[in-house]
C-alpha cells in the first residue's frame, strides 16, 4: 500500500519535472525572441514531443490530468487581484460587458455553423446512414 | 507573532487559497450552479479588507500558484493527443472550423469594445477572452492588456457558453456533436468542455481539442497583431 503509494507520487513528480522542463524550454525559446508566449511554445514542442514518442503518454497522464481537473485553483491568486481594479471595471462596464456577449455569441455560431457545414460525415454516423437506407 | 504577520507568510496564502478552492469545490459538488471560482476568491478578498493587508502581500504566496499555470497550459498537449488520435479523420477541417472561431472572436471582441469608447489597455483586454485562463493571460501580457480583466472575461466567456452555447446551437439548427464540440470549446473553454461531459463523450473529446487549438491559434494571430500594430 505504502509501496504503491510512493510509486504513484515519484509518478507524478516525474511527470510535474517533464511539464516544467518543457515550460522553461518554452518560455527561454520566447525571450530569445520567438513571438509565442512561452507556455504555448511549452505545448507545442511538448505535443510534437508526445508524436514523435520522445516522451511517452504514462509518464505524465496523471500529474496532467491533475493541473488541468485543478486549474480553477491556479488561476484564484489573479481574479483576487480584481479587487483592485473594482473602479476601472465599473466605469468600463459597458464596454466589457458587450464585447463578451457579442464575441460570445460570434465564436459559436461561426464554429457551429462551419462545422455544420463543412465536417466530414462521421464514420459511426456514416454507418447508421447506409444501415437505415438498406 | 501577530495574526497580519501570519497572513503575509507565502505559505500561509498558498495554504488559505487551497483551503478555500476546497471549500468551493465542495459547495459545487453539491450545488452546481454556484461558481468555483467566485467561492474561492471571496474570502480571500474578505480576509484582506478584514485585516487591512494590501494585495501584493498576499501575492507573495499567490504568485507561486499563478506560475503553475504554466506547466498547466503545457499540459493541455495531452487531451490534445490523446483526442488527435481519435478525430484524426475530421482533424484539417477542424482545424480550419477553429481558427475562424478565433479570428471571428478576438475581432468581434476587440472591435465592440473599441466601438463603445473601451481606452486601448481594455479593448486588448478583450481580444483574448475566449480561450483558457493560461494562456489568455499570457496573450493579454503581450498585447500590453489588463490581465484581471482578461480573466474576468474569461471566466464569464467560459459561464455564458456552459450556460446558453448548446440551446443556442440548437437554435442555429447545429445537431451534430463534432460541431457543438468545436463551438463550445473555441468560444468557452474548459468551463464550456466540462459541461459537455454529461452530454456526449465525442462533444468532449472535440471541445477540448478545439480548447487547446484556439489557444495555440488566438498566440499566433495575437503574435502577428502585435507586428502589424508596431
Amino acid at each position: 500500500m505504502i509501496k504503491s503509494l510512493s510509486i504513484q507520487l515519484v509518478n507524478s513528480l516525474i511527470g510535474l519535472a517533464i511539464l516544467i522542463a518543457f515550460f522553461l524550454l518554452g518560455s527561454w525559446l520566447h525571450r530569445l525572441g520567438v513571438p509565442i508566449p512561452g507556455g504555448v511554445l511549452g505545448l507545442i514542442l511538448f505535443f510534437l514531443a508526445l508524436q514523435v514518442g520522445i516522451v511517452k503518454l504514462g509518464w505524465v497522464e496523471r500529474m496532467a490530468g491533475l493541473l488541468l481537473r485543478h486549474m480553477v485553483l491556479l488561476f484564484v491568486p489573479l481574479t483576487v487581484g480584481l479587487m483592485e481594479l473594482g473602479a476601472l471595471l465599473s466605469k468600463q462596464a459597458l464596454a466589457i460587458t458587450a464585447s463578451l456577449v457579442v464575441s460570445s455569441v460570434a465564436v459559436l455560431l461561426t464554429t457551429g455553423l462551419l462545422g455544420k457545414w463543412l465536417l466530414p460525415a462521421h464514420p459511426a454516423a456514416a454507418n447508421a446512414e447506409t444501415k437505415a437506407s438498406q | 507573532m501577530s495574526f497580519a504577520l501570519l497572513i503575509r507568510h507565502p505559505v500561509f496564502s498558498i495554504a488559505f487559497t487551497v483551503l478555500t478552492y476546497a471549500l468551493a469545490t465542495v459547495l459545487h459538488r453539491r450545488w452546481r450552479w454556484i461558481p468555483p471560482i467566485v467561492v474561492a476568491c471571496l474570502p480571500i478578498m474578505a480576509l484582506l479588507l478584514l485585516v487591512r493587508e494590501p494585495y501584493e502581500e498576499y501575492n507573495r504566496g499567490g504568485n507561486f500558484l499563478t506560475w503553475l499555470l504554466g506547466p498547466a497550459t503545457v499540459a493541455l498537449a495531452v487531451p490534445m493527443y490523446r483526442h488527435g488520435v481519435a478525430l484524426r479523420r475530421s482533424l484539417p477541417v477542424l482545424a480550419l472550423i477553429v481558427l475562424a472561431g478565433s479570428v471571428v472572436g478576438m475581432t468581434t471582441a476587440g472591435l465592440t469594445a473599441w466601438l463603445l469608447g473601451a481606452p486601448l489597455p481594455v479593448v486588448m483586454s478583450t481580444i483574448p477572452k475566449s480561450v483558457t485562463t493560461p494562456i489568455a493571460i499570457e496573450v493579454c501580457r503581450e498585447l500590453k492588456g489588463i490581465p484581471q480583466i482578461t480573466i474576468a472575461l474569461v471566466i464569464l466567456a467560459g459561464v455564458l457558453g456552459a450556460s446558453f452555447g448548446v440551446p443556442l446551437l440548437r437554435l442555429a439548427g447545429v445537431r451534430e456533436d463534432r460541431a457543438i464540440g468545436a463551438a463550445i470549446g473555441t468560444s468557452s473553454h474548459g468551463v464550456g468542455t466540462a459541461s459537455l461531459v454529461h452530454h456526449s463523450e465525442m462533444q468532449a473529446a472535440v471541445s477540448s481539442w478545439a480548447m487547446a487549438a484556439a489557444g495555440v491559434f488566438t498566440s499566433l494571430l495575437a503574435a502577428l497583431l502585435k507586428l502589424f500594430l508596431r
